[in-house]
């Protein structure tokens, strides 16, 4: 349980600070389960952020959403510090964004709250649909959630609402952080990720197939690309002309790559957040490509992205002793 | 114009029937949604849907059109692309879906018309499906319409549990109908009195509306106004809204060819997108989130309305089911409704 | 696929040759006359660190069947490590493209040095036998219908 009060009290000096710009946090959505992202410029903006298991949305793509407008004459740049709340997952996305120079450590007050998983609002609103009034969520220390729909208490067990992604968290607790919200969590032996070891008893052709459906579905909207704090590239390789990557047509061919494409881009960089599935309109299980790289990265290379802002990317270096077995 | 009755279970026959002789676009369930594709039997479509996820607007204007064919290079040539005659029935619309052709036509069939659209608007049957159960975000009751509207649709179906009441609401309708007499009784009073009680079940359920009482005037002035900063901060600039929305339309056009041959192909853009606006000169008129939103509330409820007479929007609330973020129209318009100009 | 559709079918092997060593190597194979497969097409790049995973999916997008990337034996890179970060990059494609059931030994890379013509046609051999059996690529070719 994290202690809203204190949470307020920090973001509050936080955000009085003046080389603060503005603190971003979570506060009630305007229907049923969802959150919004909150902003808050002054004190009193602050009293509306809450923190409770429905808070799944990475804040990190906000730091780096700052737009550089053109300056007007004698106009100087804004360069005031941005505050933020992250959870673990959030906080291994800044230190990664760090290590590769989109960001520095100056530019952010962090927030840190050590987080015991997140709902997933599909799962949710599959068990509740039409709930269109505010609903707030509590979690006990017996691993349930209790809800208040209209005045009905129901207890529900964490396992049945919990985000996939969570249930194989390795790192609960903030990485990196300035104030921390409540006691850090121990972490036991995890699970692998549930969406992997489907597929890997699966024959090629069958996972092919598999794909393929999820695939011609896409609608290259490329909300898995804008949602991810580590897509952040000044211009993407499937928004160029010249050359053009990716056409931009929507077909299988086309999708194939753009996924394709995205997916290599965030091997060894993920820290499995999960908003890109989150946020995919015609859900795609995007985590099942980010998760298979992540383990083959951490089995071939010793490699874990978002742990140590000095360490260096995992492709701009190299060990010569690197696994080479596909080598003829 | 006509009020048939079909019962349930000849439904089915009826469907197969019309499937030999068109191409008909039905929701059919994918793997935990449904979506509009060609199906070749009646029992591919899912009737347990709420809203097929991509909206019907896909099928009339197409994510990628190609709009004519060419040979590159100094002795190449430009080949027309032929429009196809095949007849399209688009089977179980909701009135959301169904309005979106009455705002997307004064665009496409405006003072220009694009052939393609129109060609597929002329060759297609639009048969509804009143909507019995709303979703959370469903206000089409705020334009005025009901979930079980036959203003939109050429054939309207209602389920009135075992029978279907089939509207057949315009000329081109009942030539269509009438092709398939057999599988039809007219229908009595009793049946149009339950109709009218679905609808209104169905109108029970929307629990969400959007004031609209002078919005187009009243935005007007607030060309400036905060909300827009407060709202688009939170704006990611993915494209879900768009392509999820019935009536947005824009498009891009790009030249893909490889040494051989090519192709002019228009696909789907979206104003989310900072590339939207960007000028060859490196300029962008809208430079910001900010103004990015803000044109697509404009383009909504100011330009429309005051342009064509209509507002563009139909009330299926795709953009807020799945927005990330939280931008609700219906939310933003209320604010607007209520903010000093 | 049968026995005899392996036979007959021709792959279509597109390779990326580093222009210091490997494609040195193909040159030594070429003026010894030593005879490899012509199902080859050979691009030449400065560095195998310079082959883009992009260049490979956009191979297998427009009709190769399968990609070949060779470098310089590793130590030996012209550029002193481009040959080590094309290894990691490639080992990491091939276990994506494994993930999406995309038969991950399209893609191939092998170290052929400038004096090594004979173990360049060799290779060629190989990769062209194996692509064979894996037989024409089916998953994402782009189709040039508009």
């Amino acid at each position: 349980m994290v202690d809203k009060e204190l949470l307020v009290k920090t973001a509050k000096k936080i955000v009085s600070r003046e080389d603060v710009k503005y603190v971003v946090g979570y506060k009630q959505g305007t229907y049923g389960f969802v959150i919004s992202p909150s902003f808050a410029y002054t004190p009193e903006d602050v009293d509306n952020f809450i923190y409770n298991p429905l808070c799944k949305k990475n804040l990190t793509v906000y730091p780096i959403l700052e737009e550089k407008l053109p300056l007007r004459r004698e106009e100087e740049e804004d360069k005031r510090k941005i505050g933020i709340v992250v959870k673990g997952c959030d906080s291994r996305a800044l230190v990664q964004i760090i290590q590769e120079k989109g960001l520095t450590r100056e530019d952010l007050v962090i927030i840190g709250i050590p987080c015991k998983g997140v709902i997933d609002l599909k799962k949710i609103e599959k068990r509740f649909p039409n709930q269109t009034e505010a609903v707030n969520v509590v979690e006990t220390d017996n691993a349930e959630y209790i809800l208040n729909i209209s005045g009905a208490v129901q207890h529900i067990p964490k396992e049945e609402l919990l985000s996939e992604v969570c249930k194989s968290c390795e790192y609960p607790n903030p990485t990196i952080y300035d104030f921390l919200i409540g006691e850090k969590i121990e972490v036991g032996e995890v699970p692998e990720y549930s969406g992997l070891k489907n597929l890997d008893e699966t024959p090629l052709e069958d996972r092919w197939a598999y794909w393929e459906k999820h695939f011609q579905n896409c609608i290259r909207c490329y909300a898995c690309r804008e949602a991810c704090p580590l897509c952040y590239c000044k211009t993407c390789m499937a928004d160029m002309l010249e050359p053009q990557w990716i056409r931009r047509s929507v077909n299988l061919s086309e999708n194939t790559a753009w996924n394709i494409m995205r997916a290599f881009h965030l091997a060894g960089r993920c820290i499995s957040c999960g908003e890109c599935e989150s946020v995919c309109p015609v859900n795609i299980p995007l985590m099942e490509l980010n998760k298979k790289l992540e383990k083959d990265v951490k089995e071939m290379f010793k490699y874990n992205a978002g742990l140590d802002t000095k360490e260096k990317t995992l492709f701009g270096t190299f060990n010569p002793d690197d696994p080479e077995e596909f080598i003829m | 114009m006509e009020n048939l009755v079909i019962q349930t279970e000849k439904l089915s026959e009826w469907v197969n029937e019309v499937i030999k002789k068109n191409k008909v676009f039905a929701p059919v369930k994918e793997t935990d949604f449904s979506n509009f594709k060609i199906i070749d039997d009646y029992s591919e479509i899912d009737f347990t849907y709420l809203l097929p996820r991509v909206p019907a607007k896909k099928i009339l204007f197409k994510q990628t059109e190609t709009l004519f064919l060419f040979t590159p290079g100094s002795k190449g040539s430009v080949q027309t692309k032929e429009i196809s005659d095949e007849k399209l029935v688009v089977f179980s619309l909701r009135t959301c879906d169904a309005k979106t052709f009455s705002i997307l036509d004064p665009v496409f069939l405006g003072d220009y018309a694009d052939p393609f659209y129109k060609s597929r608007r002329e060759r297609s049957i639009l048969i509804g499906l009143s909507c019995n159960k709303p979703n959370v975000n469903c206000f089409c009751t705020s334009f005025g319409d009901s979930p079980a509207s036959s203003d939109y649709v050429d054939i309207l179906l209602t389920d009135l549990d075992g029978k279907h009441l089939v509207e057949v609401v315009t000329e081109r309708g009942k030539k269509f109908i009438d092709n398939y007499k057999k599988f039809f009784t007219s229908a009595s009073k009793e049946d149009l009195d339950s109709k009218k009680k679905v609808e209104e079940q169905a109108i029970k359920g929307i629990t969400r509306t959007m004031k609209l009482e002078g919005i187009p005037e009243k935005l007007d002035k607030m060309f400036e106004h905060p909300i827009w900063y407060e709202n688009a901060m939170k704006c990611i600039g993915c494209g879900t809204c768009t392509f999820v929305c019935p009536t947005c339309h824009c498009f891009d056009m790009q030249d893909e060819s490889t040494l051989r041959e090519g192709a002019r192909v228009r696909v789907w853009d979206y104003c989310m997108n900072p590339e939207y606006t960007h000028h060859a000169s490196g300029h962008n008129p809208r430079p910001a989130r900010m103004n990015r939103v803000r044109n697509r509330i404009f383009h909504k409820f100011n330009y429309y309305p005051i342009n064509d007479n209509i507002v563009g929007c139909t009330g299926c609330g795709r953009c807020i089911d799945y927005c990330s973020v939280n931008i609700d129209v219906i939310d933003i318009i209320n604010k607007i409704g209520e903010a000093e100009s | 696929m049968t026995q005899e559709q392996i036979e007959e079918f021709e792959p279509n092997i597109i390779g990326f040759l580093c222009n210091w060593c490997s494609y040195a190597g193909a040159d030594l194979a070429g003026t010894s006359r030593v005879q490899y497969p012509p199902n080859i097409k050979i691009i030449k790049v400065m560095c195998s660190g310079r082959v883009n995973p992009m260049f490979v999916i956009n191979a297998l997008q427009q009709g190769a069947d399968g990609v070949l990337i060779s470098g310089c034996h590793p130590g030996d890179c012209h550029y002193q490590s481009g040959n080590y970060l094309a290894r990691r990059r490639m080992g990491v494609m091939r276990s994506l493209l494994e993930q999406m059931g995309i038969e991950p030994d399209r893609v191939k890379m092998t170290w052929v040095s400038a004096a090594e013509g004979r173990k360049f046609a060799q290779v060629i051999e190989e990769v062209t036998a194996e692509i064979k059996k894996l037989g024409p690529m089916k998953q994402f070719r782009r189709e040039q219908k508009w």
